[in-house]
C-alpha cells in the first residue's frame, strides 16, 4: 500500500509538471499569435505516463479483495481466542453440516 | 438484496439464498469506489489539462472507467464471483457518480491551463 501511494503522488507530480508546461506553451502560443490545438508531444506522454501511474496506484493502494465465501481458505478462525468464559457454543449452528477434515493451519 | 450473512457453512440442498461474509464483501465493495473516484478525477484533470472540449472529453471518460474496470477485474483475479456477489459491481457501479467528480476537475483544470 505504501509503494501504492508513492507511485500514485509521483502520478500527481508529473501531471502538475505537464499542466505547467502547457500554460508554458500557451503563453508562447499567445506571442507567435496561432492557435491551441493539442499539446506539445512530450507534454501528452508525460499525461499518459502519469494516467498509467495513477491507475496503478488506484489499484494497488485501496485494500486487497478479500474473499466472501466463509467456507474459503482464507477466511478460517484457526484458533480460539484466550479469553473463553464468554464463547457459548450451544447455539443454533449446531444445525450446519460439520467439516471434520480441518485440520489446524500451520 | 436479502442474501447477507454472517460466517457459517452454506448447508445442504435446502439452502436456497447463497450465504456471503457480508464485512468482507462491503470491504471490497468500499474498495472499488475509492479506485473509481480516484480515477474520475485523474481522468478530469488529465482532460483539462489535454484541452478537451465537448464529447471528446465524456469519450476519455468512458476510456479511463473501461480501463478501471479492466484493472479491477485484473485485481480480482479474473474470478468475479469469488470476491462479490454480481458482476455489476466490478463493470457498472460508481460510474455515473464518478461522472461528476470528472466534469468538476476537468473544467476546473481546463480553467486552469487554458484560460488563466
Amino acid at each position: 500500500m505504501r509503494i501504492g501511494f508513492m507511485v500514485g503522488i509521483l502520478g500527481g507530480i508529473l501531471l502538475a509538471h505537464a499542466g505547467y508546461a502547457t500554460i508554458q506553451y500557451r503563453g508562447m502560443l499567445k506571442i507567435v499569435e496561432e492557435e491551441f490545438s493539442r499539446p506539445p508531444m512530450n507534454v501528452v506522454v508525460e499525461l499518459l505516463l502519469g494516467l498509467a501511474f495513477c491507475i496503478w496506484a488506484a489499484l494497488a493502494a485501496p485494500a486487497k479483495f478479500r474473499s466472501i465465501h466463509p467456507d474459503s481458505e482464507e477466511n478460517r478462525i484457526v484458533s480460539l481466542p484466550a479469553n473463553l468464559d464468554f464463547m457459548i457454543f450451544n447455539h443454533r449452528g449446531k444445525v450446519f453440516p460439520c467439516n471434520a477434515e480441518y485440520k489446524l493451519k500451520k | 438484496m436479502a442474501r447477507e450473512g454472517d460466517r457459517g457453512a452454506s448447508g445442504g440442498a435446502e439452502d436456497d439464498p447463497p450465504i456471503f461474509n457480508a464485512e468482507n464483501l462491503q470491504s471490497n465493495i468500499k474498495s472499488i469506489h475509492y479506485s473509481r473516484t480516484f480515477l474520475s478525477i485523474i481522468g478530469g484533470v488529465i482532460a483539462g489539462i489535454w484541452g478537451f472540449t465537448g464529447l471528446t472529453g465524456f469519450i476519455f471518460y468512458f476510456l479511463v472507467m473501461a480501463a478501471a474496470s479492466f484493472g479491477l477485474a485484473a485485481k480480482a483475479k479474473f474470478s468475479i464471483c469469488t470476491y462479490f456477489d454480481s458482476w455489476n459491481r466490478i463493470f457498472l457501479d460508481g460510474i455515473f457518480g464518478g461522472l461528476m467528480s470528472f466534469v468538476l476537475f476537468w473544467t476546473f483544470a481546463y480553467d486552469i491551463v487554458h484560460i488563466f
